[in-house]
């Protein structure tokens, strides 16, 4: 699904060239669990950004589903996005301003569904997150775990081929972070692939495989039995 | 997609009610203001509009030329206009019309009313509306009146039927009611309550019968296929072709202009109340401009709050044009609330303003025009506030805000300063156009006129004031509360008659000097509290001084070196002799200078009755007296009396409205830019919480606290000095240019003005500064 060769990413200031990535190079397969694990500024969230879309890399190849997305504009990136990747955030990101309902039915609104599909969606999708009783609240009136089931549920709702976790368990109790990563296992059990950035060797044990970063490099790449 | 738009900008309008508040009511004044001053140039822009013909109708102003220079009168020959018609083809109506009061009398009921004797072309030409009577008979016969509504209401009852009643005018002759006509509205150039034929007027006026005089007001109306620029050189061809002097011509002069454009210059249009038209709608953009920056201003301030909203959206596919049409959907929401609580300040303060303009405006938003006026400057205001804002939030990169990573506000900060530094420009500028305003309407309140304005009053005179002078003198100040009064022609703060041809001794070329004629009594100099330079004043016994004059000292300055006493004049055949030189007094326009003077000694032309009360008694015990008098000698008509300074005043209107206008001006702008400063402060407050509460722990006082956030904010205000100082002298420079009295621009204005920025700013940051310096530091940096 994924294939990154030589991929490099800089960060300039008028004095100093940090290199985030170093001609990295590495596969995903379809419905595979990667966790990717290395010490703080190794370059994990820059990876998962330009796997994301969310940034575009200096160097290097980077193909998604056989189409060579480096180099892209916002806008193509944007489109291939919404499409396809769903985000899970340590820190939930949910939109203060909005329900839970309507914090589920956002993506659904950018690729286009129509009103009446996204209720069915999200009421669905919502049920499956076991939040649905929450549906009217505001963020800021659920706990942290109800948080990430939310965030969780919109990153599905879309049915992407793709989800992209940073530290989905970071700002969560082991009770609550094992329950995100049951869900989690799940999705991927369905086929859906997943991508997961974290520092706690205990949810990096729910993946197939884990390549660990130093620097900027991959260092290591190991198969989970 | 439209309502999640609605529902998150309600929802964060709610969240944040103060800066909410903020934005709201500070757009909410600028929308107010620009609507109040757009009802005004509304009303100034339509004036005249009840004649539909608009291409055709015409006022004739003539062109004098006296010493080289056109000057413009706003009378012409009394057979201008039948010659008109009959001449030029172009021409289809043509009509004369003199202005004057006369005291109407229906049974008890006296009333002094304003209007016209006019020609029967006239009722067309204004296009009148006849409730009773029709346009074709009206004013046929020589004794019929046509009245408008208002005024037959007054005399005869409201929804009376009077066509063909009686009415007795100034209590010598009856006229019978011929028609009545729709008042006029109140944004009418050329008033009046009654016409009557202006045959009555002329009817056995000898001089009235050729072009030597100028005793009429001639309006026309051209064909629709009419070409202007023919019928107009023809107009000017008629008065030289009838005199044999090129001296004189009439023009035409468009309906369109009469109210905005009518001031001339040497013959020509430059300008008029259009000046202020277009004044007050810069202002008024100006200060929609300064409401908008202040939107600006806050929401960019405020962005960081919004910044993890943006990298969300951006993340989960929103484009970047989404995103764009979202936030302006946003500002215009906030633009629309704006407006809804700016309709609420508009029905509550019209009313006043009405009475600052002396205008009876209507909000009407009944009215299409004024709905989609309101419904423009929403969709501006929202548009151009939200703009920028927009295009800056949806800038964000989602990786490095949903990472967490602050938001640089380096370009969006210097932008915001810059915002804050243009507001205080333009608030200063205000503050030092008020000052300079002000000073130069006391300059010329101060002006010496020649004569003495406080204590006199003057009347009209009507009926038997004339035949009774003599004793109604003589019983006035017999009260021993008056000290003279007398009569003249003129309306002493005004012009009058006058005229050229004249000769006299010592002078050459003298027959283009314009010179001013008063027809008074022998009392009036001392009266009016002129002042002899030398000679004598005249004589009471009148026949004593029938052929001779007084003349002011310009009039004395064109009769060569020496005394001008014992000098001759001649005018119309006749000479007379200078007994007296009388010092120049001010009349006409109060910024100018004013024409040389020939007074003659002739109670019989008095058209006003001058009192000189004795100060220190009050007004009310004299008018008492006075009424009673009057009652006595002219029982017919009406009491009415002006005091002179009371007159004076008035004649300030345009500049007064300008005048109290930018103080309005300026305090709405202050307020504004406080809002948004006010709002910036506290958000930069809030900003550096953490920051404030480390310095205090190392030990920074409440006052090193308060300087350290007054400071930033200070230095813009000063920048704004330094910009408005320049832009201000080069605008009250020009303004003060069109007047020839006038006063010089001092520096002091500019600092008093740059202080009271200062102190305003000051007051409007430090409460901010000083609820930040008090906080207890463990607050703000409590671990979270």
């Amino acid at each position: 699904m994924i294939t990154i060769k030589d991929l490099e990413k800089y960060y300039s200031t008028d004095e100093v060239r940090t290199i985030a990535l170093n001609k990295l190079s590495f596969k995903i397969n379809k419905g595979e669990f990667v966790a990717i694990m290395g010490p703080s500024g190794c370059g994990k969230s820059t990876l998962l950004n330009i796997l994301g879309l969310l940034d575009d890399p200096d160097g290097g190849s980077f193909i998604f589903n056989d189409v060579e997305v480096s180099g892209y504009n916002e806008r193509k990136r944007a489109n291939i996005r919404k499409h396809n990747i769903g985000f899970v955030f340590q820190s939930f990101n949910l939109i203060d301003e909005l329900t839970v309902f309507e914090n589920v039915e956002l993506p659904l609104i950018y690729t286009g569904v129509k009103s009446a599909e996204r209720k069915q969606r999200v009421e669905e999708v919502l049920e499956k997150m076991q939040i649905m009783h929450r549906r009217k609240h505001f963020p800021q009136q659920l706990s942290g775990g109800q948080q990430q089931r939310v965030a969780v549920a919109r990153a599905v709702v879309n049915n992407p081929k793709l989800i992209l976790a940073d530290e989905p368990t970071g700002n969560l109790d082991s009770s609550n972070g094992n329950e995100v990563m049951n869900l989690l296992n799940e999705l991927n059990e369905t086929g859906t692939t997943i991508i997961m950035v974290t520092h706690s060797e205990h949810d990096a044990k729910y993946s197939h495989r884990i390549i660990r970063m130093l620097d900027g490099q991959v260092v290591s790449e190991n198969v989970l039995v | 997609m439209i309502r999640n738009y609605f529902k998150i900008a309600f929802r964060n309008l709610w969240k944040n009610k103060g800066y909410s508040a903020l934005n709201i009511f500070g757009l909410a004044i600028g929308i107010t203001c620009a609507s109040l001053i757009f009802l005004w140039v509304e009303d100034e822009v339509n004036f005249d509009n009840f004649i539909k013909d608009q291409d055709q109708v015409y006022y004739l102003p003539t062109n004098q030329q006296y010493e080289g220079e056109w000057r413009t009168f706003y009378s012409t020959p009394s057979p201008l206009a039948k010659d008109l018609k009959d001449q030029i083809p172009g021409i289809t109506k043509a009509a004369r019309t003199w202005s004057e009061n006369l005291l109407f009398s229906v049974g008890a009921n006296s009333i002094n009313k304003r209007g016209r004797y006019a020609d029967p072309d006239f009722l067309e030409i204004f296009e009148l509306s006849f409730i009773e009577g029709n346009a074709a008979e009206a004013l046929e016969a020589p004794n019929s009146i046509v009245l408008t509504q208002k005024t037959a209401a007054q005399l005869f009852g409201k929804d009376e039927k009077i066509l063909g009643k009686s009415l007795r005018v100034n209590d010598s002759d009856t006229f019978k009611i011929t028609g009545v006509v729709k008042n006029l509205p109140e944004n009418a150039s050329f008033e009046f309550e009654w016409l009557i034929p202006f045959e009555k007027y002329a009817a056995g006026v000898e001089w009235m019968k050729d072009y030597q005089s100028n005793f009429a007001d001639t309006f026309v109306k051209l064909s629709p296929e009419a070409n202007f620029k023919a019928v107009d050189e023809q107009v000017r061809a008629i008065i030289p072709t009838k005199t044999d002097q090129a001296g004189t011509y009439a023009f035409l002069h468009s309906v369109k202009d009469w109210h905005l454009r009518s001031e001339f210059k040497d013959g020509k249009i430059v300008g008029g109340q259009i000046i202020y038209v277009r004044l007050f709608t810069i202002i008024a953009i100006i200060i929609l401009l300064i409401a908008c920056i202040n939107f600006m201003n806050l929401s960019t301030a405020r962005s960081e709050k919004r910044a993890n909203e943006v990298g969300v959206r951006k993340a989960l596919g929103s484009g970047k044009n989404r995103l764009i049409f979202q936030f302006l959907a946003e500002a215009l929401i906030t633009a629309s609330l704006a407006t809804i609580v700016s309709v609420i300040l508009l029905t509550i303060l019209l009313p006043q303003f009405n009475i600052l303009v002396e205008k009876d405006l209507d909000l009407g938003l009944y009215k299409l025009t004024h709905l989609f006026l309101l419904m423009g400057i929403t969709l501006v205001c929202g548009i151009f506030a939200g703009l920028y804002p927009a295009f800056y939030l949806s800038s964000f990169n989602p990786v490095d805000v949903l990472k967490g990573a602050r938001k640089t506000q380096g370009g969006a900060s210097f932008i915001r300063k810059g915002l804050v530094i243009a507001q205080f420009t333009v608030s200063i500028v205000f503050i030092i156009s008020t000052i300079i305003v002000y000073q130069q309407i006391q300059h010329i309140k101060g002006r010496d006129l020649g004569y003495s304005r406080e204590n006199l009053i003057k009347m009209p005179v009507n009926g038997d004031m004339i035949k009774n002078f003599d004793p109604m003198r003589q019983d006035l100040i017999a009260t021993g509360m008056i000290e003279n009064v007398a009569l003249n022609n003129s309306e002493i703060l005004s012009g009058g008659n006058n005229g050229s041809g004249l000769e006299w001794q010592g002078g050459t070329n003298t027959e283009d000097v314009l010179i001013s004629f008063r027809y008074g009594s022998s009392q009036f100099i001392e009266t009016a509290g002129m002042e002899f330079l030398e000679g004598r004043g005249f004589s009471e016994n009148i026949s004593k001084d029938s052929t001779n004059v007084l003349i002011s000292e310009s009039f004395a300055k064109l009769m060569g070196d020496g005394s001008a006493l014992g000098k001759m004049v001649t005018r119309g055949g006749k000479t007379y002799t200078v007994i007296g030189v009388v010092k120049d007094y001010l009349y006409g326009d109060i910024y100018g200078t004013s024409d040389p003077v020939l007074f003659f000694n002739d109670p019989d032309y008095g058209n006003f009755m001058y009192v000189r009360i004795k100060s220190g008694i009050a007004y009310n015990q004299v008018l008492q007296n006075m009424e009673g008098i009057l009652k006595k000698y002219n029982p017919a008509f009406p009491f009415e009396y002006e005091f002179v300074d009371d007159a004076f005043n008035a004649r300030f209107k345009s500049e007064q409205l300008v005048g109290t206008l930018s103080q309005v001006f300026a305090l709405l702008a202050i307020i504004i830019s406080c809002l948004g400063l006010f709002g910036l402060a506290a958000y930069t407050a809030e900003q550096r919480r953490k920051e404030i509460g480390v310095r205090k722990v190392l030990g920074a006082s409440v006052n090193n606290i308060v300087r350290l956030l007054s400071n930033d904010f200070i230095k813009l205000v000063g920048i704004a000095i330094v910009l408005a100082v320049p832009l201000a002298w080069w605008t009250m420079h020009n303004w003060l240019q069109g007047f020839a009295y006038r006063i010089n621009i001092n520096f002091w204005v500019f600092v008093i003005a740059g202080l009271a920025a200062i102190a305003i700013a000051l007051i409007t940051v430090s409460f901010q500064a000083i609820k930040a310096a008090i906080t207890n530091p463990v607050k703000s940096l409590r671990t979270e």
